[in-house]
């Protein structure tokens, strides 16, 4: 007869409680707490701060110790849906950062199929080096490359030719204007110079995910289409884009999730004389919280825009499901 | 198949000519992108008031009459003035600062997220994730800033910034890879979990952490907004504000030193951009590790 000590088939792991489980990965828990710290103190303190939206709370509640005043129920919420500075901000946002976004995919998309047919291998590696470059540099420097290169200089007349930008002079030398513009404190002129600072800033990067999807198409489907007659348009056009399809879509709803977030490229780059056309939500809420001390109202405002925001990443995280199996978060 | 180079024989030409193309288009476009960086560096070693559509870095210099090259002056008055060294420091101070704490919360962070057997990892995951879609909003975040007092702290500016889920997530796919056998079979020499991470996990995440501590470093270099909403007092500016502040001063402040206001501006753009320039070339591998692998895990 068999030893039976041979068979284990008798022997029952048992799974350790909870509370041993937690023993054993008691340091774990004291490796955690620095990240915890930071966590709760930076961004889970502030979501109890939501409160104040349906209160009023200025400098004056402040400087008197008497805390936020709740009185008023959702009269912050009346009042921004009645405001015509927020209806305005609100149609720039979406405005900025939609027509900002079908413009990024349709130059990344192209310009990553042109980097494709690049054949020379250093001559790929040069492009794609010198087209990321503008991504790394910060907003602040954009913007102060781009106010500098379009300055219409010291004297809007154009008799004196003081610190006129590199676009101004341009243009003048072409004979296209007679006198310097100053394409920034335009309304008309600011969102089209916007779109072409973050088109120069971001487009480059914006190729880096399609190209990835790029060179995972098979080859033997250019192979087989080339055996079959079809020119480079024709491969084009019914193996790379519908190849690249997903990834195109995926992109897009990823960015249309985040439309609410288009902050820091206006803030630095906006003024007083353009507030028309460029003031987008979160620089409203700047002007009104931070510079206007309005706490209660600007909070109001904050807390519509991460509404706003949350169901828009919902959605787009539905349709990511939809499309490529998985969600976005 | 053979691609043949011909712009005349019919087989080859339309490929011929659009490699013609191609080629044009792209030095077209790596001109737009370089050229704009190229006037500033320009327009800062020229100290006129009017550069025009110099492209090449020599003018005349009012202060001595000459021709000069490579005119020095606003960079000279960069290095000198407290004003405008002290904010470079101050730039410096944050990077690594925010750099160093960024990379050990996300190790951390991650490395705890790895544990899949841990009570609760689920639960700090969540946590985590849900940061990524929702918060609080900008003045509820000013306001628990100014009632812990760090108002008017680089710390303000430091330690949100140390904290970013996506780079977190993307160690944490990195560690992911590391074969969990290796955990095993140190922790049955005996080694702790402190152990572990200090004499494994590190030292098999250097790519990782070259990475993601870049990311750190070129967000932290180019924080604006925190400085912007936190920072009062003109000690604690980084360069940033600074740069940010020459554009908006209306006066032309610099009648008295002779430096063109535009050249000073021009100086201080590439005097921020110049510490990237150096390691660009060398840590673009590094950089474009992180984004394909956040692609493709995310």
């Amino acid at each position: 007869m068999a030893n039976n000590n041979d068979n284990f088939d008798h022997v029952i792991v048992k799974k350790p409680s909870v509370g041993q489980r937690m023993f054993k990965y008691r340091y774990f828990y004291l490796m955690f707490i620095p990240v915890a710290i930071v966590l709760l103190i930076f961004y889970y303190w502030p979501m109890l701060g939501i409160r104040y939206a349906f209160s009023t709370f200025k400098l004056k509640q402040i400087t008197l110790r008497t805390g936020p005043d709740y009185s008023i129920g959702l009269g912050n919420f009346t009042r921004l849906l009645s405001s015509d500075p927020f209806h305005a901000a609100f149609k720039n946002t979406i405005v900025l950062s939609f027509i900002n976004l079908v413009l990024a995919m349709v130059c990344s998309v192209a310009i990553a199929l042109l980097i494709n047919e690049i054949q020379n291998a250093w001559g790929k590696k040069i492009v794609q080096t010198v087209l990321y470059l503008p991504h790394f540099l910060s907003w602040v420097v954009a913007a102060s490359i781009f106010m500098l290169i379009l300055s219409a200089g010291t004297d809007a007349t154009g008799a004196d030719t003081s610190n006129t930008g590199f676009i101004n002079a341009i243009l003048l030398q072409l004979g296209i204007l007679d006198k310097p513009v100053d394409f920034l404190t335009e309304s008309k002129a600011w969102p089209t110079v916007w779109y072409i600072m973050n088109r120069w800033k971001e487009t480059g990067w914006g190729t880096i995910i399609y190209l990835a999807a790029l060179s995972s198409i098979s080859p033997d489907l250019y192979e087989a289409a080339e055996i079959d007659g079809a020119g480079r348009m024709k491969q084009t056009w019914y193996i790379t884009i519908p190849s690249i399809m997903n990834t195109i879509l995926v992109v897009f709803i990823l960015n249309l999730a985040k439309i609410m977030n288009v902050f820091e490229s206006v803030f630095v780059f906006y003024n007083s004389l353009v507030y028309d056309v460029s003031d987008v939500i979160q620089t409203y809420t700047y002007r009104v919280g931070i510079v206007g001390n309005d706490y209660g109202y600007s909070t109001a405002i904050g807390l519509f825009k991460s509404v706003v925001s949350l169901i828009l990443v919902s959605a787009s995280d539905i349709i990511s499901k939809k499309i490529r199996g998985y969600g976005i978060v | 198949m053979k691609k043949k180079f011909n712009l005349i024989n019919p087989q080859y030409a339309p490929r011929s000519w659009f490699v013609v193309f191609n080629t044009l288009f792209f030095i077209f476009l790596m001109a737009a992108m370089i050229i704009p960086i190229f006037k500033i560096f320009c327009d800062s070693m020229v100290n006129e008031t009017v550069y025009g559509l110099k492209l090449i870095p020599k003018g005349f210099d009012p202060n001595t009459g000459k021709e000069v090259w490579f005119n020095t002056i606003a960079y000279k008055r960069i290095v000198t003035d407290p004003g405008l060294y002290k904010p470079f420091l101050i730039s410096i101070y944050t990077t690594i600062m925010t750099t160093f704490l960024g990379l050990l919360i996300s190790t951390l962070g991650a490395y705890v997220l790895i544990q899949k057997d841990m009570p609760g990892v689920k639960i700090f995951s969540y946590m985590l994730l849900f940061t990524m879609i929702f918060n609080g909003g900008l003045i509820p975040t000013f306001l628990v800033m100014k009632n812990i007092g760090l108002l008017d702290s680089l710390w303000a500016v430091m330690l949100p910034m140390s904290m970013n889920v996506y780079n977190l997530v993307l160690m944490r796919s990195f560690f992911e890879g590391i074969p969990t056998s290796l955990f095993e079979a140190a922790e049955i020499d005996g080694c702790t979990p402190m152990g572990i991470f200090v004499k494994i996990v590190l030292p098999l995440s250097k790519a990782a952490l070259a990475s993601i501590g870049l990311f750190f470093a070129v967000a932290a270099w180019s924080e604006y907004f925190h400085y912007v909403i936190y920072i009062k007092s003109s000690s604690k500016y980084n360069f940033q504000y600074k740069l940010r502040d020459l554009f908006q001063d209306k006066q032309e402040s610099d009648q008295g030193t002779k430096i063109n206001v535009n050249t000073l501006k021009s100086a201080a753009v590439i005097v921020s951009i110049v510490p990237f320039m150096f390691i660009y070339p060398f840590c673009q591998k590094y950089f474009m590790t992180g984004v394909t692998m956040g692609a493709v895990k995310e």
